[in-house]
């Protein structure tokens, strides 16, 4: 319990981690109120549909309460912790339709082609859009394939036939650039 | 990536879920010894969760109302009493072997099956042991005098199991288990009698039951 008798939604952020991270009962579901918009996003932007985003979360939030040591201090804030957390969950989905239906294609013995991904435009808000069209195409399209499409960085590089290296410093400059200009402002470095 | 390599953009890759599982696991490797690359990877997850926020969406959908912990404890609120006396009662009746305090997978099972809890606190319940069973596998089977329901209860395989009723030379599916964790649970609300249950793996029959009454 918080002390003093407080309410959950009064801890802080810090507070609500070292709980966490203590595997208290409360932390998980004072953490499910406050990210699950956020968490469900998370899985929504990958995923593309609202029954695999909601079912994804449940099941990477169950499977995080049931690993008693999967959360530390030393691995950040719990929001960002979930969110990548559900993220890789969604990704593990994404990847496992693509291997059953290039098995299905295989089976079908019918000729490969690429895989259409479901969703059509991912992107929900102008701001985020805004701030994707604002990078580089060189940074920018290595990271919408990593970020709404779950691709490795291996797979990018043979679909962009472009050198893993290159491949790999154009994600993460991408990253650090569009999260830049998506902080709030006093967060901005 | 070498042990001894730090993760620079990597990091990157890692929060992103870009990466395989070898790499992801090379690197967890690297960062529990490296304070510095945690910090990187700590970061990069930020990052990541700065770009979702920006993209969140307002609306949710009614199953995202409660967390999974919290539906599991509102699923049946009618029985809620039932619930903890049935629980108890459970923990102190059946084979200890395979339910013990304490043991999540156990409660989480037991909790989405309240009906089947508040059954299993009847004294009358019998119980069967499915064998042979493999090593590090339990397996029973609960039902009343009257074989009206029926309870499955596997612990130690993590893959589902199909369970089948075994009568005059046939096998009648009646259901697969449903794992959570390491307990998997079968219910069977509405039943006949019956006097000889199978697990199958497959169509391969690794364990049965005989059932008296």
């Amino acid at each position: 319990m918080p002390p003093n008798g407080r309410s959950h939604r009064d801890e802080s952020d810090d507070a609500l981690a070292t709980a966490f991270a203590a595997h208290e009962r409360w932390a998980f579901d004072e953490a499910y109120r406050r990210y699950v918009p956020l968490l469900y996003s998370a899985a929504y932007q990958v995923l593309g549909n609202a029954d695999d985003a909601a079912d994804c979360v449940h099941d990477a939030l169950a499977r995080v309460w049931r690993s008693t040591d999967a959360y530390s201090r030393t691995r950040g804030q719990v929001r960002s912790f979930l969110v990548v957390c559900v993220r890789n969950a969604a990704i593990s989905r994404v990847r496992a339709q693509n291997r059953r239906r290039h098995l299905a294609v295989r089976l079908a013995a019918e000729p490969h082609e690429h895989a259409e991904i479901p969703q059509s435009d991912p992107v929900e808000r102008d701001r985020l859009r805004a701030a994707l069209a604002a990078l580089p195409q060189e940074q920018r399209v290595p990271l919408q394939l990593a970020y709404f499409e779950g691709k490795t960085h291996t797979e990018i590089a043979g679909e962009l036939r472009e050198p893993l290296g290159t491949v790999k410093s154009r994600i993460a400059g991408g990253l650090r650039k569009l999260a830049g200009a998506l902080a709030p402002p006093e967060d901005r470095t | 990536m070498n042990a001894n390599d730090h993760v620079g953009e990597m990091a990157a890759l890692y929060a992103l879920g870009a990466l395989d599982d070898s790499e992801r696991a090379a690197i967890d490797r690297h960062v529990s010894g490296c304070t510095q690359c945690a910090g990187a990877i700590v970061v990069a997850e930020e990052d990541v969760a700065t770009i979702v926020t920006a993209g969140v969406r307002s609306e949710l959908p009614p199953s995202l109302l409660h967390s999974p912990l919290a539906e599991r404890r509102m699923r049946k609120p009618a029985r809620s009493g039932w619930f903890a006396v049935a629980a108890a009662l459970l923990i102190g009746l059946l084979p200890s072997a395979y339910f013990w305090n304490q043991d999540r997978a156990m409660h989480a099972a037991m909790a989405s099956h309240a009906e089947a809890l508040a059954r299993l606190a009847q004294p009358s319940v019998r119980t069967s042991a499915f064998v042979p069973i493999q090593a590090g596998m339990t397996a029973h089977v609960m039902f009343p005098e009257d074989g009206s329901w029926y309870v499955v209860v596997v612990r130690g395989v993590t893959k589902a199991l199909d369970v089948v009723w075994m009568h005059d030379g046939q096998r009648t599916m009646l259901g697969t288990t449903q794992s959570y964790g390491e307990v998997a649970m079968l219910y069977l609300p509405k039943s006949h009698r019956m006097d000889r249950l199978a697990l199958l793996d497959g169509v391969r029959v690794v364990a049965q039951a005989r059932l008296a009454y």
